[in-house]
């Protein structure tokens, strides 16, 4: 009954974490707007929250730099169980345009688990909606 | 004033201190200048023809000397100082006394190219990361980046 209740309560309100390691702000534009009322990711139940620790779904943009690296981790480790992580645009996901660079560790599971990849330069707000969908979908 | 007669103008001014004044686009003048003399002519450049706004600096490897090229907007024309320093001992003046705004720049090029600024105000690491370890310069030439093994989830398929 319990584990329901807690079940039901993580699918309707999946509050997020928007974390940039190092992005170049575009992919961080479409991360915003999709919260706005015209795509209103709002309808799914989530909530931006501005510490880690009330947040249940990191959304994470950009590469992973090893100035950040480090500090990834310590965001990660703040986020309550059970937490996912959506990679949001082609950074995230491998390093894209800054792969190889001699600071940039790669895409940001180099450092934590992610759960939905989202491809794009920068991802659409509609496919970051899809990803949260699906991501809700899984649980 | 053209182009000719600004580099007239500063051929005399800088006397012996300029090794070469060229001038390889319009409006565009390169000025080299040994770098024991540089602190002198930048101030000189200052004073006289209004480099006051230092774009950037900018330096390069080529191979046995690094050239290090100060970028000044003036009203006049586009002044690059030039000057070379040699890979072994790679000690150039800082100009923050002249232009104190440089020192970001003169910190960015002890980060990645190795260079020594003396009597830089301000000599800490600017670009690098933390955790860079010490001895390592990114914009150098032979410098090679190996990359930290990358982890793929779930496995090569």
């Amino acid at each position: 009954m319990l584990e329901k209740l807690a079940r039901w309560s993580r699918i309707k309100s999946p509050w997020i974490l928007h974390l940039n390691s190092g992005a170049c702000n575009a992919c961080d534009i479409e991360v915003i707007a999709a919260l706005t009322p015209r795509f209103d990711i709002e309808r799914f139940g989530v909530l931006l929250k501005a510490t880690p620790r009330h947040a249940d779904v990191i959304i994470a943009t950009g590469p992973v730099t090893r100035q950040t690296r480090d500090r990834i981790i310590r965001i990660y480790d703040q986020v309550p169980d059970p937490k996912f992580v959506i990679a949001v645009g082609a950074c995230a996901m491998s390093g894209c345009v800054y792969r190889g660079a001699y600071n940039i560790m790669g895409g940001i599971d180099q450092v934590i688990p992610v759960n939905v990849y989202v491809p794009g330069c920068p991802a659409r707000p509609d496919a970051i909606l899809d990803a949260a969908v699906k991501l809700l979908g899984k649980l | 004033m053209s182009d000719a007669d600004i580099i007239q103008r500063i051929q005399q001014d800088l006397g012996g201190r300029a090794i070469e004044v060229t001038n390889p686009d319009r409006r565009r003048i390169f000025v080299k200048v040994n770098p024991a003399e540089l602190l002198s002519a930048v101030t000189l450049l200052r004073d006289k023809y209004d480099c006051r706004y230092l774009a950037t600096i900018s330096g390069l490897d080529k191979g046995e000397t690094f050239e290090i090229l100060y970028h000044f907007a003036s009203p006049a024309a586009n002044i690059n100082v030039r000057t070379e320093v040699p890979r072994a001992s790679p000690h150039v003046e800082s100009i923050t006394p002249v232009i104190p705004g440089a020192v970001l720049y003169e910190r960015e090029l002890q980060d990645m190219f190795g260079l020594v600024i003396d009597h830089i105000p301000d000599p800490r690491p600017l670009v690098v990361p933390d955790d860079w370890p010490a001895g390592n310069y990114p914009l150098r030439k032979d410098w090679k980046y190996e990359r930290p093994e990358e982890i793929i989830p779930g496995g090569k398929s």
